[in-house]
């Protein structure tokens, strides 16, 4: 059996920041002093369906978690269910159903809604508010043109859930740019026709990736990077720059005033270890030192357009703390059985397999 | 939603444990091994996933004298309060992030790139 494991125990330890002081005691659970250490978050660049921050000390275990929970466990809206009522179209239904599957749909509504599986309101069948919206669709080409039929095609039951529409972000350029005209679903001539009612449920990433919001979700190490000033002195202004050239990122530049050598970009810098090779083979090992510093994080989020970049980062807080409440409640549960025995096993309708404590 | 199954030692001691966790996997396995490591009453903590096609993680966990799943609770707390903080820090940062901008574009608006500059040092 393996194991992960982690020898160091407990790192520095850390002032409660401010606005949690007055909770000191009810933060402090596992001990008088507080080991916890409590990131700080900045960001760089925000827009609707991209971000980019810093998350700063804190694990690698947590910036996973939650970049895992982003991709695929952050629920969002997609047809599931397509029932055809006529398709003369080239494709097939089925065909048809996964592509209108894979259509972003905008799901601010998603976190609040219930997954059809555990809704009790219906049978999954489409009739109910709580877990599915409708959507129709009825195109007929009368004319000599290829119709395109694409995502505008689709009406919906409910304004706030519609197709992602990137017709007006700001880098399209004109109308009949490719982005303005939505999700192509099919090409009709004529005398073709597709006439549809679909339905769109909430789901998760890691039931199909049609329900991940994420179109990238990335954090890298921010790199320390420490050029050793006295060596690098002993090169030539040539060998300088062939060093430089030999990165495959821009990060050294040699200052043309000075003819130093100078950091321009460390985050450029991928972890290639190609400037450190080239060092060794310029006879100068040393000439840089790079670290990863494993407590900072750049995270890079991007969005399908079905929820908000910085939206997604916020349920994926919430849904961790979901899941930690899940565990903790479970653990409640198989108290009072331990308390109320078989009783309070029934009284629950017999919870599966929550009881035996088994002692060997 | 996840449930949690644990089973004793065979001396019937329960500062050492191990937590059978349903329907989780690295997402929560990995943070909760972290969280743990920094408690100082851990002696060991480590977590597996016996087969990769069954949901499952086992945390197995061992403690200097306290309840090992006293410690697991406390954990679970902690991890709770930490990511509180870290909504609260995030929401904050876009917050102001969002005035900054919005004051930026004001000031083009009015007055042109002159102003821009004071804007940015502020």
């Amino acid at each position: 059996m393996l194991f992960v494991m982690d020898a160091t125990i407990s790192g520095p330890h850390f002032a409660i920041p401010l606005h949690l002081a007055p909770f000191k005691q009810l933060l402090c659970f596992s001990g008088e002093q507080n080991f916890i250490r409590f990131p700080t978050v900045r960001i760089r660049e925000l827009k609707d369906d991209y971000i980019k921050f810093e998350l700063r000390d804190t694990d690698t275990s947590i910036a996973n978690a939650l970049r895992r929970i982003m991709i695929a466990e952050v629920p969002t809206l997609a047809i599931d269910l397509v029932e055809m009522e006529s398709n003369s179209s080239v494709l097939n239904d089925e065909f048809i159903a996964h592509r209108l599957g894979l259509i972003p749909l905008k799901s601010e509504r998603a976190m609040e809604m219930r997954l059809s599986r555990d809704c009790d309101a219906c049978d999954g069948d489409g009739s109910c508010e709580y877990c599915s919206i409708e959507f129709n669709l009825n195109v007929k080409c009368n004319s000599d043109q290829t119709l395109d039929v694409t995502s505008h095609d689709l009406v919906s039951s409910d304004p706030s859930v519609v197709p992602v529409d990137n017709s007006f972000a700001q880098d399209i350029s004109g109308f009949d740019a490719p982005e303005a005209r939505g999700v192509l679903i099919v090409k009709l001539r004529r005398g073709q026709e597709l006439k549809l009612r679909a339905i769109a449920r909430k789901g998760i990433g890691k039931d199909h990736a049609k329900w991940s919001p994420a179109a990238t979700v990335a954090f890298q190490f921010e790199p320390e990077i420490h050029i050793n000033e006295a060596l690098m002195e002993t090169l030539t202004l040539e060998e300088k720059k062939e060093w430089v050239d030999s990165c495959p990122t821009k990060v050294f530049e040699v200052d043309p005033q000075t003819q130093q050598v100078v950091v321009v970009d460390a985050e450029a810098y991928t972890y290639d270890e190609e400037i450190l090779k080239k060092a060794d083979a310029m006879g100068k090992p040393g000439l840089v030192e790079i670290i990863s510093r494993e407590d900072s994080f750049i995270f890079t989020v991007e969005s399908t357009g079905a929820i908000q970049a910085s939206q997604m980062f916020i349920n994926a807080i919430d849904i961790l703390k979901t899941k930690l409440d899940a565990v903790r409640l479970s653990f409640d549960t198989e108290e009072a059985d331990d308390q109320f025995g078989e009783l309070g096993h029934h009284m629950r309708g017999g919870g599966i397999d929550l009881v035996s404590r088994v002692i060997q | 939603m996840a449930s949690t199954k644990e089973y004793g030692s065979e001396t019937d001691d329960e500062t050492a444990s191990t937590f059978s966790l349903t329907e989780e996997d690295h997402t929560l396995g990995n943070a909760l091994r972290y969280i743990l490591n920094k408690d100082p009453r851990v002696a060991f903590v480590g977590y597996s996933i016996p087969h990769p096609s069954e949901e499952r993680v086992n945390l197995r966990l061992q403690t200097t004298g306290p309840l090992a799943r006293d410690v697991l609770k406390d954990a679970l707390q902690d991890m709770m309060a930490l990511n509180d903080h870290v909504r609260v820090k995030f929401e904050k940062a876009v917050e102001d992030y969002k005035a900054v901008e919005g004051m930026r574009e004001m000031s083009v608006g009015v007055s042109g790139s002159g102003r821009l500059f004071l804007v940015i040092i502020v």
